[in-house]
């Protein structure tokens, strides 16, 4: 099949190649911010979050890419749904390497201090399964597979139950004398990061499987809170919630 | 097939003592926030030029009110199609059309129906501005003189109101005996609008109006779709992908099918849906691939 609007859609394929390059370069610096929180690597923290002002200037690359794609080439059904797709993406991606930054900037905060090796094993098991989920979510973009998309939801379940855990550790080891107040709330905040980085890998499957179906993530609650608005008759009903089941 | 063997009409079929379509629904007088109703419903809609089959099996509806644009690939049958709709065809010596279009339920291609009232009910707006050598004024009042109308009080009105309709009123109001061919593309375009609507049609049907008008003149007619779609129903046939998607809410996208062997190429209805679902998220891979540009 011929293709007519080649250079737009080779201009879509780069914006689709610095995303996956981002996404990769945010998921290799998981298990670093790790070590970083482990061994208590100032010079390493320091080097992730210098590292931040690179991934958000070529976040705001891909972002201007999308942006101009719009105004220029008009682009509609799957490559609309590609740039639309990429702007979300983006965002998350970007600020996932903020959450990184923060776990380093908790590392600074707590170096000194022992951790009991329970702490440090759920430690080193958030990070795992945060980069799992990222490296899950990139992969389902790159192949384009929906199905692969819809499991990180599963994935990222297992990642919040070992914040729980972790939560529950950290209170047996301030109670049992092993870490003060100040590094508990310090373990506490950094366990809600891993957390909150699964979230955007999550954010990311989803979008990845409207890319390739026009499924629309938000779709269930928005058909509940038409329900209830439709019922209640006082709340404006937002355009295009629709609730469909996906097209494709 | 041989012509006499076919069961669809051909344009000697018309007849001479015409039976009334159904009665014409004051469009002027109902809510154009009203539900959709079907005002055309085409059923298994077939065209042969000699042995050639030009379109074969579209099966749609159109709605009231709506504005429905055909899109799809040159010689994929969307202008065939839309020329079934008040039997342009007809003039069309070869032509012979199958299956059936319904106008609020009546077979316009029956023998009883007359022609003239299909294309009265009907309008049509073509590719190039075709008014007649005559003054603004007379283009307009043309159609209503031949449905009987002498008062030239009444024929004032439906001047005024018809070129008001077609937004053209303030730039010719204070020339209205000046020659039609004076006007600008996008003028004339705008008052073959006025013409047609002169006569009160319920349908308008447009053949690429836009297609040899500068973007401004596209963007009035645009415009004036809009403002007309609340007491007319519009059919466009358009290349402009970016025009359907601004003024549609129901997009039609055929494709031609060739056969390998005749190297013939017959045109199909691949996928009828809202404007928004067919730009953003089409169900036929054809579609998404003629809409996206990968398409050969």
């Amino acid at each position: 099949m011929e293709d007519l609007r080649r250079a737009f859609h080779a201009e879509l394929d780069d914006a689709r190649s610095h995303l996956v390059r981002l996404a990769a370069s945010v998921t290799e610096a998981i298990p670093r911010a790790t070590a970083v929180l482990l061994d208590g690597d100032l010079e390493g923290a320091d080097y992730i979050i210098r590292g931040d002002d690179e991934i958000d200037a070529r976040s705001l690359d891909i972002e201007d890419r999308c942006y101009r794609l719009l105004a220029l080439q008009a682009p509609v059904a799957s490559d609309l749904r590609q740039v639309v797709g990429l702007l979300r993406m983006v965002a998350d991606i970007e600020r996932s390497a903020d959450l990184l930054c923060n776990i380093c900037k908790a590392a600074r905060r707590i170096y000194g201090h022992e951790l009991d090796p329970k702490l440090r094993g759920i430690i080193g098991r958030m990070g795992e399964q945060a980069q799992q989920l990222y490296e899950a979510a990139i992969e389902s973009f790159v192949e384009n597979d929906a199905a692969k998309a819809a499991a990180i939801d599963d994935m990222d379940s297992y990642l919040d139950g070992l914040q729980k855990q972790f939560v529950q550790a950290i209170f047996e080891s301030h109670a049992g004398g092993r870490i003060d107040l100040q590094v508990a709330v310090q373990l506490a905040v950094v366990a809600r990061f891993y957390e909150r980085i699964g979230d955007h890998a999550v954010n990311i499957g989803e979008r990845v499987r409207f890319v390739i179906t026009g499924w629309k993530p938000e779709m269930r609650g928005a058909t509940l809170y038409n329900l209830q608005s439709d019922a209640t008759g006082d709340l404006a009903r937002p355009t295009g919630a629709q609730g469909d089941e996906p097209r494709n | 097939m041989s012509m006499s063997e076919s069961s669809g009409h051909s344009p000697a079929t018309i007849s001479a003592e015409p039976t009334s379509l159904p009665e014409q629904t004051d469009a002027r007088a109902e809510q154009p926030s009203a539900p959709s109703t079907a005002v055309f419903e085409l059923r298994d809609l077939e065209v042969h030029y000699g042995a050639f089959r030009a379109v074969r099996d579209v099966n749609m509806t159109l709605g009231k009110h709506e504005i429905t644009a055909f899109i799809g690939p040159s010689g994929c049958g969307k202008t065939t199609v839309l020329r079934c709709l008040n039997r342009m065809n007809d003039v069309v010596a070869s032509a012979r059309v199958g299956g059936k279009v319904l106008y609020h339920g009546v077979d316009i291609y029956d023998p009883a129906v007359s022609v003239t009232e299909v294309r009265h009910r009907i309008g049509m707006v073509f590719q190039r501005p075709n008014p007649f050598p005559k003054s603004i004024y007379e283009n307009v009042a043309f159609g209503p003189r031949i449905n009987g109308v002498r008062s030239k009080s009444e024929l004032d009105d439906i001047v005024e109101s018809s070129l008001k309709g077609a937004a053209l009123w303030e730039e010719v109001k204070t020339r209205l005996k000046s020659s039609a061919l004076g006007m600008s593309g996008g003028q004339q375009q705008r008052l073959c609008i006025a013409r047609a609507i002169a006569v009160e049609p319920e349908v308008i049907l447009m053949d690429e109006p836009c297609s040899a008008l500068d973007p401004i003149a596209t963007a009035r007619v645009e415009e004036l779709m809009q403002e007309i779609k609340s007491r007319f129903t519009i059919v466009i046939v358009t290349h402009n992908m970016q025009q359907a998607q601004r003024v549609s809410d129901k997009t039609a996208f055929f494709t031609a099918e060739v056969n390998p062997e005749s190297d013939r190429r017959t045109g199909v209805l691949v996928e009828v849906d809202t404007a928004e679902n067919i730009f953003r998220n089409p169900k036929d891979e054809r579609t998404e691939a003629y809409v996206t540009g990968r398409f050969g």
